[in-house]
């Protein structure tokens, strides 16, 4: 049962339960840029700005979820290293597909 | 000590030493393996999985989520991650590399060939931005969820979980009416489109957005799971580690929307 809680109080420790978290600030702003995505089409942007205009505010939102929500922020900093391998995989698909060749 | 403790499952070691997760693993592989051989090697791995999964909730139901961190000396001041955690997210870099192979696929489908559907031609833009805004605000009472929890407040660890599990459905339901206009009012289908729409269209909108959708289902499964121990006292605030693992893959799977809902929706 002893160990139980220690167990229990490290992970406390390890999310940093103490700090008032700013999900709900994280919450409006989301809320705000898919706003904005739904509405880019207004400002009259070339087509590839506002593709990329969009990519950017996806991958902001993105970020927000994965350091607040999914506590990457509050976490041993060597723990984002397994996201990003997958990501570094990834890559190595996009760089394929981009290049030429049949898909 | 915790309700689900008093019914005396309370060890790790006991949480830990469970043979379902071995009879699932094990039903799972007799039914990949009848997937290449026989319908009736893939039945009877449907029934061992089915028997497994049902066998560990079961088991897990009846005893405290605490965190498991390994043998290895405590060092004070040293935070570390659970085994579970780490496996989770493990889990969840493979399912970037799965949802990339899937999103990339369609895009260069996308990029290599003509006559494909303007942003809001044939999709309901407006009806899906209102669903993702409905799964932004699923991640929010999901990690409230977890904070109340940390607190120790049963009651607002019920009602966000409640909340989410609720969000979830509503979410596929929405997602479920979109199809069923695309499919018989639009005409688009698994391998064809509308006039003068390329066919590949409908193909990689169904598997993107299909995956995702079996994605959510899976969490919506795992979330009425929380509700159900939730509701039987089985997470104090010492032992909640399953609501955070069920929030991590319930914001991954935010994050996967969020850019489909740009890839397929909006350019």
């Amino acid at each position: 049962m002893a160990e139980t809680a220690t167990a229990g109080a490290m992970a406390g420790a390890a999310h940093g339960t103490a700090r008032k978290r700013p999900y709900v600030y994280v919450f409006v702003v989301l809320a705000a840029v898919t706003f904005l995505e739904l509405n880019v089409g207004v400002l009259g942007l070339a087509h590839d700005l506002q593709v990329t205009t969009l990519v950017v505010m996806a991958t902001l939102k993105a970020c927000l979820v994965a350091a607040y929500y999914m506590h990457l922020r509050y976490e041993p900093k060597w723990l984002i290293l397994i996201p990003i391998a997958g990501l570094a995989l990834v890559s190595v698909l996009v760089v394929t597909l981009a290049g030429g060749g049949n898909p | 000590m915790s309700e689900a403790e008093e019914k005396g499952h309370g060890t790790s070691a006991a949480h830990h030493g469970s043979i379902w997760p071995l009879v699932a693993g094990f039903g799972a592989a007799i039914g990949y393996a009848g997937l290449v051989t026989s319908t009736t090697i893939l039945g009877l791995g449907i029934i061992v999985f089915a028997a497994g999964v049902g066998g560990w909730i079961r088991d897990d139901l009846r005893s405290p989520s605490s965190p498991f961190y390994g043998s290895s000396p405590e060092t004070p001041g040293v935070v570390r991650v659970s085994a579970r955690k780490l496996a989770t997210w493990v889990f969840l870099a493979t399912e970037v590399m799965f949802f990339t192979a899937i999103i990339g696929g369609s895009w260069a489908f996308r990029l290599r060939t003509a006559n494909w559907a303007e942003p809001g031609e044939v999709l309901n833009v407006p009806l899906t931005g209102l669903n993702t805004f409905i799964l932004i605000v699923s991640s929010l009472t999901m990690v409230e969820a977890l904070a109340a929890i940390e607190r120790g407040n049963v009651k607002q660890l019920r009602r966000f979980l409640g909340l989410t599990l609720l969000l979830g459905i509503v979410f596929l339901s929405i997602q479920g009416y979109e199809y069923v206009k695309l499919f018989f009012e639009e005409g688009l289908r698994f391998s064809s489109a509308p006039d003068g729409i390329n066919p590949l269209y409908g193909s990689t909108f169904f598997i993107q957005t299909g995956v995702h959708g079996a994605h959510v289902t899976g969490g919506v499964l795992a979330l009425a799971y929380l509700n159900a121990k939730a509701h039987r006292g089985g997470f104090t605030k010492e032992n909640h580690e399953a609501v955070e693992l069920v929030g991590l893959y319930w914001h991954f799977v935010d994050v996967v929307w969020i850019f489909l809902f740009t890839i397929v929706y909006l350019i």
